[in-house]
């Protein structure tokens, strides 16, 4: 690795666009492999590790998570621990505690969420790699808005361990980088089975490495996109058929309406019980008074600690977990997950690949997604939801650019089918004109 | 979905809130199970599963080890004679 990216020009690009949370020294930049950052959700010892919550502030776990410790072994250097929405809850970045990660094509804007510090991150620093965590759209949406290549495996491909649980049946790491043959090469180092977590054990290798030779596009996907997303959509899709010789089909899926809500309620319900461990005694933030009764003193650091949108999150999981609503939401919410994996597998009988946009609009400003109730910014992820959902993999793709922001396309494979998603974004990547971020390092 | 219901949901799960924390959440919880309940048209889904892939069971074997040395968990706790200090039970 170059020595001409030093830690310094990081600190002054963090002031301006605070993709960074937590910086570290650079040793061993000079002559390294690669450099990586990891959202803060992932674990790591020589660095804090606050999900973007205050209710961790200052924890610094006594491990890496595997993702970490693998990039490690196999020469990266961590840069630091990326920005993101408390514990991955939200569609902009802007639900932290602390840093809130601006836009590599204009500062005014959000990153996406949650992993909106990585996508940044990849987008302004050359050659990076970050590792960023998807529950229900949290890769492929920053991706999408800061125009880097966005890859969510299959659920279950790498392993959970050290990653701080939102929804244990949905949360996926992967990686986000400017150029997909960088996530191509490093991608297979975090895969595979690790005993610390056993749903990363038992699957299927690693598919073989081609390029979809047909997609679907549900017509679902593409119904009242504004104008300017739309013909950056349609202009890709012509590229892909005349210049990659890809053949493409309309799908009926009717079912991905109805992933939106069955996403929220499994993703609250085990968001719910996941965040009852914080309770101010084993890492974190402590309450002031053990005199108090530990009912009182755990409610105290919970809602003194919890953001706003954590609050909700598990208002609303826990009450589609109670006693006679159980069957009405989580149940049929279960169902729905297990409706949306047949209708993929429908689809995946006719084509090998499912496409869609990746956002139903380009990054809002600030004061946009300031104006936008709570229904408003769920209802913003449908898009993502249903690869989500499924456990699919997929990639958001840069494909265009509107009013000189970034527009993204997400590519769907069955489980265990990554490596056709990978071929297919590298491809990509030699016929699109990718525009560089003015800031870029 | 009424302020008592959020109050006694709250209660449940450890968080206590303000007045206007309630009046908030009354509202955006209301307008998301208003959505939510698009789901009651389905009524024909018997299938489902609790993971998204198949997950087999996986044990170690029964082998004793410690891989972080208990002083550096004990590291960020509030410690009295290595017992972690925690608040009143009664």
């Amino acid at each position: 690795m170059s020595s001409a990216l030093s830690i310094s020009k990081i600190r002054e690009l963090n002031e301006e666009y605070g993709m960074f949370y937590s910086i570290g020294d650079g040793k061993g930049l000079d002559g390294s492999r690669f450099h990586f950052s990891a959202k803060d959700n992932l674990t790591t010892k020589d660095h804090p590790t606050t999900a973007g919550s205050k209710i961790l502030s200052n924890y610094r776990p006594p491990f890496d998570a595997a993702a970490v410790e693998r990039l490690r072994e196999a020469g990266g250097v961590l840069l630091g621990k990326t920005s993101m929405d408390e514990f991955g809850f939200g569609t902009f970045s802007v639900n932290s505690a602390f840093e809130v990660p601006r836009n590599p094509y204009d500062r005014d804007r959000s990153c996406g969420g949650s992993s909106g510090g990585a996508a940044c991150a990849a987008a302004l620093i050359d050659g990076h790699l970050a590792l960023g965590v998807s529950t229900g759209g949290s890769i492929s949406c920053p991706a999408a808005f800061c125009g880097v290549f966005g890859f969510t495996p299959t659920y279950g491909r790498v392993s959970r361990y050290g990653l701080l649980d939102y929804g244990n049946s949905l949360d996926k790491i992967g990686m986000l980088a400017a150029d997909c043959a960088t996530i191509a090469e490093l991608f297979p180092l975090i895969a595979g089975a690790d005993e610390r977590d056993p749903t990363s054990c038992g699957h299927p290798p690693m598919g073989e490495c081609r390029i979809p030779a047909s997609i679907g596009i549900p017509s679902e996907s593409i119904k009242g996109l504004p104008p300017g997303i739309r013909k950056s959509f349609d202009e890709a899709v012509t590229k892909l058929k005349d210049d990659m010789g890809i053949e493409v089909r309309t799908l009926e899926m009717p079912m991905f309406r109805y992933a939106q809500p069955a996403y929220y309620i499994i993703a609250t319900s085990e968001a719910s019980t996941n965040l009852a461990r914080y309770g101010g005694m084993r890492y974190g933030a402590r309450g002031k008074d053990l005199g108090l009764h530990f009912d009182r003193y755990f409610t105290s650091v919970r809602s003194e600690n919890f953001g706003a949108e954590a609050k909700r999150r598990i208002l609303l999981g826990t009450f589609t977990r109670m006693v006679g609503l159980r069957d009405r939401y989580y149940l049929r919410a279960l169902q729905v997950r297990q409706a949306v994996i047949e209708e993929y597998r429908r689809a995946f009988k006719d084509v090998d690949a499912v496409l869609t946009p990746t956002m139903p609009f380009i990054a809002p400003r600030f004061n946009e997604v300031a104006g936008m109730s709570a229904l408003e910014i769920y209802l913003a992820d449908h898009l993502t939801i249903p690869p989500n959902l499924s456990g699919m993999p997929h990639l958001n793709i840069p494909c265009g650019y509107v009013e000189g922001m970034p527009v993204g396309m997400q590519l769907v494979a069955d489980h265990w089918d990554e490596g056709c998603l990978l071929q297919a974004g590298m491809e990509w990547g030699k016929l699109f004109e990718r525009i560089r971020p003015e800031a870029m390092i | 979905m009424d302020k008592e219901t959020v109050r006694r949901v709250a209660m449940l799960a450890r968080l206590e809130l303000s007045e206007e924390e309630i009046e908030s959440f009354t509202k955006d919880l209301g307008e998301i199970l208003e959505h939510f309940s698009m789901l009651d048209e389905l009524q024909d889904l018997d299938d489902y599963g609790f993971n998204p892939v198949e997950v087999i069971d996986v044990l170690r074997d029964d082998e004793p080890h410690q891989e972080i040395p208990a002083e550096e968990l004990l590291r960020d706790m509030d410690t009295y004679e290595d017992y972690v200090r925690g608040p009143r039970l009664s």
